[in-house]
């Protein structure tokens, strides 16, 4: 079953690596992208879904000084978002804003609300605070673990707090913790770390080498998704973290990202360097199961996975569901293509 | 007289005929002994008619006939006259000789009643005589009457003055019973008087008999005694009214300590049995601890028996004895087979058990022993048959990681070879073993084993499904793929973490799968076929125990699952070399390349490495060309592009290693194509080494996309790419995806270089050759030194 056929393409000019679903649009399905061009002028991409779902429209077109390596778009503003880019041999972040009205002339510049400038090193994300109304935001660099205060009015952008992470565990990523938040979830070189905001301390941790995306499952509280390079997508109790609750066998090469579905709590998603993007099952009965005997749970194993989307060029980097419709979801290959595909025929029957 | 006897009887006959009809003038009886010939010719019958006679006589006869007749007629009448006047006469003279008599009677009868009265007064006389001589005497009798009793007293006195002293002699002629029989013949008079008259006496006899009760318990308890005699003695202690149930307490509780005896030399003779069976040549020492046992038991059971007959109201305690006493051994027997036992020793042990469980059953057959002890049997060969697959488990698994301390120093040598042959041998070993263990379980006709012989074939059946899905989970648990989650198999592993399980060792596991699902499991299936099939239908309703298919396929599973894991642990390695090769230079601020990077002499000796490991265990790939076609064209893993014709087209031209040209061209195309990158693994040395080989290319390219590069860091990837070229096409079957991955690696750079200047081919050459002549040196050195 090759998913490619359902899917609405778009294509972006350059290399793309992220795209944000737009949280804060609540009568559009949209999403923002950013591209990844060392050489070329960069674009930030504000596609809309059209109402009949059939078509993927570009509502807004922007230039952004310089290759996106991340992007999330702020959860309470649709018009405001954040970028991690890269001048080549050196990082920054920004918040921006959409000029108003937008969509009018296809490239205008944006509004830069605030510089995140207190990194040195290279930084990986900028996470919002996942309950929707707050202005906080973190941004995380390979040591440095900073707590920003927002002030979109003002235009400025506040460190609250500051936290280094030690020289000897490089972060790369992370995800908040959208059931606790004041905790952070923080992917390093050797493990999984878990902030506590309010004191800035490392609370907890997974020893898992070479992470490379975790997401938090939004239905069900203490159940974390981490992706490997190398041994597929973790699922775990962070009760019980010692072991994982279950493992999917994630991509034919390295799985780069996972992201449970905002509404449908079995279903996750993950994209990865094999040009796919896999649709699992993780049944919400996995904590029993785990605890039967290993030959009745390998009578009762199902495969996890229900549907493989390979119609890819490259490998495939940018994931997000949507959260308006949790049935749909955007999905971007290296090569800029957007691909926008419908999860419909594979929910769970309620 | 002969000839006269004749008429005599005929003339007799009708004489009393003739008589009887006269006495009895009713005819029908007269003529009942004539009637036989009545006929019309019988003048004698009653119905007989003389006219008809006539008619028929006159119509038959001829004359001279009649004549005859007629004389013949006329001589029977004159005969007859003469008879008639004889039978009156003789009547008449009867009639004479009773009036005679009748006469003398009537005389005779005269004057008896005169001596009548003269009798009666003589007995009158007679009573009155005897009525005094009785009154006279009477006194006299009397007296001696009384005289007599106080004689029987005396007598009785006397007998019990003499008892101790009988009682004595008694016990010194040890005829108690005797003895016995004095003394509660003595007890009444001695319970009246024994405290006043009889003091003494009844001390002395009482004496007497507290030996004779001593004796009688020692004979009692002493084992060189009869039954019968013991028998004895306990009814004579019965009958003396002492406590007998102490002394059946005490006897049990000697059994008992017995028991305790028994039980050890059980723990010695499996000891021994299993001794004997080393030292098989020694067949006269062999046979003695079994007998010693087999001696104890019986004695035992005799034991039991004799007591069973002293006490029978005991038995409820005996039945306890003899049920301990089974289920002791069934206990011992479980301790014994927890250790490693052969089929043969643990049925020596398991026939000796039988046979004193039989002869206890014999002795005490309401214990319903073998009931008890049939289901402690079942549990026990159940028990046995689950520990020989574990131990054949436990023996596969040392197997393959006896050899597994040393590999690391040795990749050289070809252990992980050592390693396969000896476990693939291990394996069909074992089973072959476990088959014929079981042949002797089902070849055994004690009693017990034909009745469980559906069962325990039943449980060999299960069994290996048992064994089989634990040996797939053990693998999986050493090779690290499931690591210690299983709480129940996480001791195994805990020594060793899964970073330190050997890579090699994973792929000696993936082609044990192999060599389970292909050939164990079909032999195992066979055999069971053979001789372990049937009468388990009622027992497992749900159908066979034992399902090699589905076997099958969760070995198959395993074996792929573990070869992925193989390549994934190697892939890892190399991955951190990757890592770690791009992570640390600052590649913006490259300085131009002098040599290719030592990372490639890693990287290149990873693969080795693997290919050593890979050439050991797994088969050669058959038709190394067509089988690069193959694996090209009809993969359709990933591939979901519509010109799937054109893709053919350049595989084709590539197998005929015909790529210059047409490949140049289709190279801007390739670009944008997909080729096949990610195929299924398959259980060769080539397409082991080519999965891990892209793998490791497809991460390479990710790093460099992560990065950025000035001219000389790429500089330095174009180069390092370029060495790589060589080697790489060398080791690698799927030569077309090899170049396509090292051309995206270096398109990937480019990509990523703020200034894209390659570097020109004399220098590339240059370089890549003062490399290759290094490494020359350098293992021209290593072989010198080695």
């Amino acid at each position: 079953m090759q998913g490619g056929s359902s899917g609405i393409g778009y294509g972006l000019k350059y290399q793309a690596r992220c795209i944000s679903d737009v949280k804060a649009d609540k009568d559009h399905t949209s999403f923002l992208t950013g591209t990844l061009s060392l050489k070329e002028e960069n674009e930030v991409h504000l596609l809309r879904l059209s109402p009949g779902g059939s078509e993927l429209l570009c509502e807004g077109l922007f230039s952004h000084p310089n290759e996106i390596w991340d992007l999330s778009s702020c959860p309470f503003d649709q018009r405001i978002f954040s970028t991690v880019f890269s001048t080549g041999d050196s990082f920054g972040a920004a918040i921006w804003q959409i000029p108003e009205p937008y969509g009018q002339s296809n490239s205008s510049t944006l509004e830069c609300v605030a510089s995140l400038d207190s990194h040195v090193g290279k930084i990986n994300c900028v996470l919002w605070c996942p309950s929707g109304k707050s202005d906080k935001l973190i941004s995380m660099d390979e040591q440095n673990l900073v707590l920003w205060s927002l002030d979109s009015s003002k235009k400025s952008a506040e460190v609250l707090s500051k936290e280094s992470a030690g020289m000897r565990h490089s972060l790369s990523g992370g995800a908040w913790n959208p059931h606790d938040l004041n905790s952070v979830a923080a992917t390093s070189e050797s493990s999984i770390q878990f902030w506590d905001l309010r004191t800035m301390e490392k609370v907890n941790s997974i020893e898992r080498a070479h992470v490379r995306n975790v997401d938090y499952n939004l239905k069900r509280e203490h159940i974390l998704v981490s992706a490997d390079d190398e041994s597929g997508i973790h699922i775990w109790d962070l009760r019980k973290a010692k072991v994982p609750v279950q493992e999917l066998p994630g991509h034919t090469h390295w799985t780069w990202a996972v992201r449970c579905n905002p509404e449908y709590e079995e279903l996750i998603l993950s994209v990865g360097t094999d040009s796919a993007v896999n649709l699992w099952f993780a049944s919400a009965s996995s904590e029993k199961k785990t605890s039967e005997s290993p030959v009745e749970a390998s009578r009762l194993r199902v495969n996890p996975l229900l549907n493989s989307y390979t119609d890819y060029e490259d490998s495939v980097y940018g994931l997000a569901w949507s959260s308006r419709e949790p049935w749909i979801f955007a999905s971007l290959s290296y090569d800029g293509r957007v691909v926008i595909e419908s999860v419909k025929p594979f929910l769970p029957r309620r | 007289m002969a000839t006269e006897a004749a008429p005599m009887d005929e003339k007799a006959k009708r004489m009393r005929d003739l008589l009887s009809s006269f006495y009895a003038p009713d005819p029908s009886i007269s003529t009942s002994g004539s009637s036989i010939n009545a006929s019309f010719d019988n003048i004698n019958s009653t119905s007989f008619d003389a006219d008809q006679y006539m008619d028929l006589m006159i119509k038959k006869s001829n004359l001279e006939v009649l004549l005859q007749r007629h004389v013949q007629m006329a001589a029977e009448i004159k005969n007859l006259d003469t008879d008639l006047q004889m039978l009156v006469y003789e009547n008449y003279n009867k009639f004479i000789s009773a009036t005679d008599t009748i006469k003398r009677m009537k005389s005779n009868i005269f004057g008896m009643e005169g001596n009548m009265d003269q009798l009666l007064q003589k007995i009158m006389s007679v009573q009155s005589r005897s009525d005094g001589v009785n009154t006279s005497l009477f006194e006299k009798r009397e007296h001696i009457e009384k005289l007599h009793r106080t004689r029987n007293l005396l007598r009785k006195v006397q007998f019990i003055y003499d008892l101790p002293a009988r009682l004595q002699k008694c016990i010194k002629s040890e005829t108690y019973g005797d003895a016995v029989r004095f003394y509660i013949g003595a007890m009444p008079i001695l319970k009246v008087y024994g405290d006043t008259s009889f003091q003494d006496c009844r001390r002395a006899s009482e004496e007497a008999i507290e030996i004779i009760i001593k004796n009688l318990q020692t004979k009692l308890f002493s084992d060189s005694e009869s039954i019968q005699a013991r028998a004895e003695a306990a009814v004579l202690l019965k009958q003396l009214d002492v406590p007998v149930d102490s002394l059946k307490d005490k006897l049990l509780e000697k059994l008992e300590q017995s028991l305790d005896g028994l039980q050890i030399k059980a723990k010695e003779a499996s000891l021994l049995a299993e001794h004997n069976d080393s030292s098989n040549d020694a067949e006269s020492s062999d046979q003695l601890p079994a007998k010693i046992h087999e001696d104890a038991v019986r004695g035992f059971s005799e034991a039991m028996r004799a007591y069973r007959e002293i006490f029978p109201d005991s038995e409820e305690r005996l039945f306890k004895l003899a049920r301990a006493l089974a289920a002791m051994h069934f206990e011992n027997m479980e301790l014994y087979i927890r250790k490693r036992v052969s089929a043969a020793d643990f049925l020596r042990i398991f026939r000796i058990i039988w046979e004193d469980v039989v002869l206890m059953d014999e002795v005490l057959p309401e214990a319903e022993l073998s009931d008890l002890s049939a289901e402690a049997a079942q549990v026990t060969v159940k028990q046995f048959v689950a520990k020989t697959f574990s131990h054949l488990q436990q023996d596969i698994s040392d197997t393959i990681l006896k050899f597994d301390i040393n590999q690391k120093e040795a990749v050289e040598e070809e252990v992980l070879k050592v390693v396969l042959e000896a476990s693939k041998k291990a394996g069909l070993q074992g089973i072959t073993d476990i088959f014929q263990d079981f042949r002797q379980l089902l070849d055994e006709n004690t009693g017990i084993f034909v009745k469980m012989k559906d069962l325990i074939i039943g449980w060999i059946q299960n069994g290996f499904q048992d064994f089989f899905r634990s040996l797939e989970a053990q693998f999986l648990v050493l090779s690290g793929k499931t690591s210690s989650s299983n709480d129940t198999e996480g001791g195994l592993v805990e020594g060793k973490s899964s970073e330190k399980i050997h890579a090699g060792l994973i792929l000696v596991l993936a082609q044990l799968s192999v060599f389970i699902e292909q050939k164990v499991i079909p032999r195992v299936t066979e055999e069971i076929a053979a001789s372990f099939s049937g009468g388990n239908s009622q027992a497992f309703e749900n159908g066979p125990a034992f399902i090699p298919g589905e076997l099958c396929r969760v070995f198959h599973a395993a074996s792929e699952k573990l070869l992925q894991h193989y390549i994934d642990t190697r892939t890892q390695k190399i991955s951190v070399l990757l890592r770690k090769r791009f992570k640390t230079p600052n590649w913006v601020k490259h300085k131009e390349p002098r040599e290719v990077h030592m990372f490639v002499d890693m990287f290149l000796h990873e693969l080795e490495e693997i290919g050593k490991e890979v050439k050991q265990v797994l088969p050669q790939g058959t038709f190394r060309k067509h089988k690069r076609t193959d694996s090209n064209g009809s993969n359709t893993t990933t591939s979901s592009r519509s010109n799937t014709l054109h893709n053919d087209k350049m595989t084709r031209s590539n197998s005929q290693r015909a790529r210059s040209q047409l490949f140049e061209t289709h190279l801007a195309k390739l670009f944008k194509q997909k080729v096949e990158i990610f195929t299924k693994v398959e259980f060769t040395q080539e397409s082991v080494v080519t999965t891990t080989v892209k793998l490791c290319l497809k991460s390479l390219q990710e790093y460099v996309r992560l990065q950025t590069f000035n001219r000389s860091g790429f500089q330095q990837i174009q180069l390092d790419i370029q060495f790589l070229k060589a080697p790489l096409k060398e080791t690698v079957e799927d030569e077309a995806a090899i170049d396509f991955l090292l051309d995206e690696v270096i398109v990937a750079a480019s990509e990523r270089c703020l200034d894209v200047i390659p570097l020109e081919p004399p220098i590339l050459d240059k370089l890549i050759q003062a490399k290759l002549a290094k490494s020359k040196e350098h293992n021209n050195n290593n072989t010198v030194s080695s």
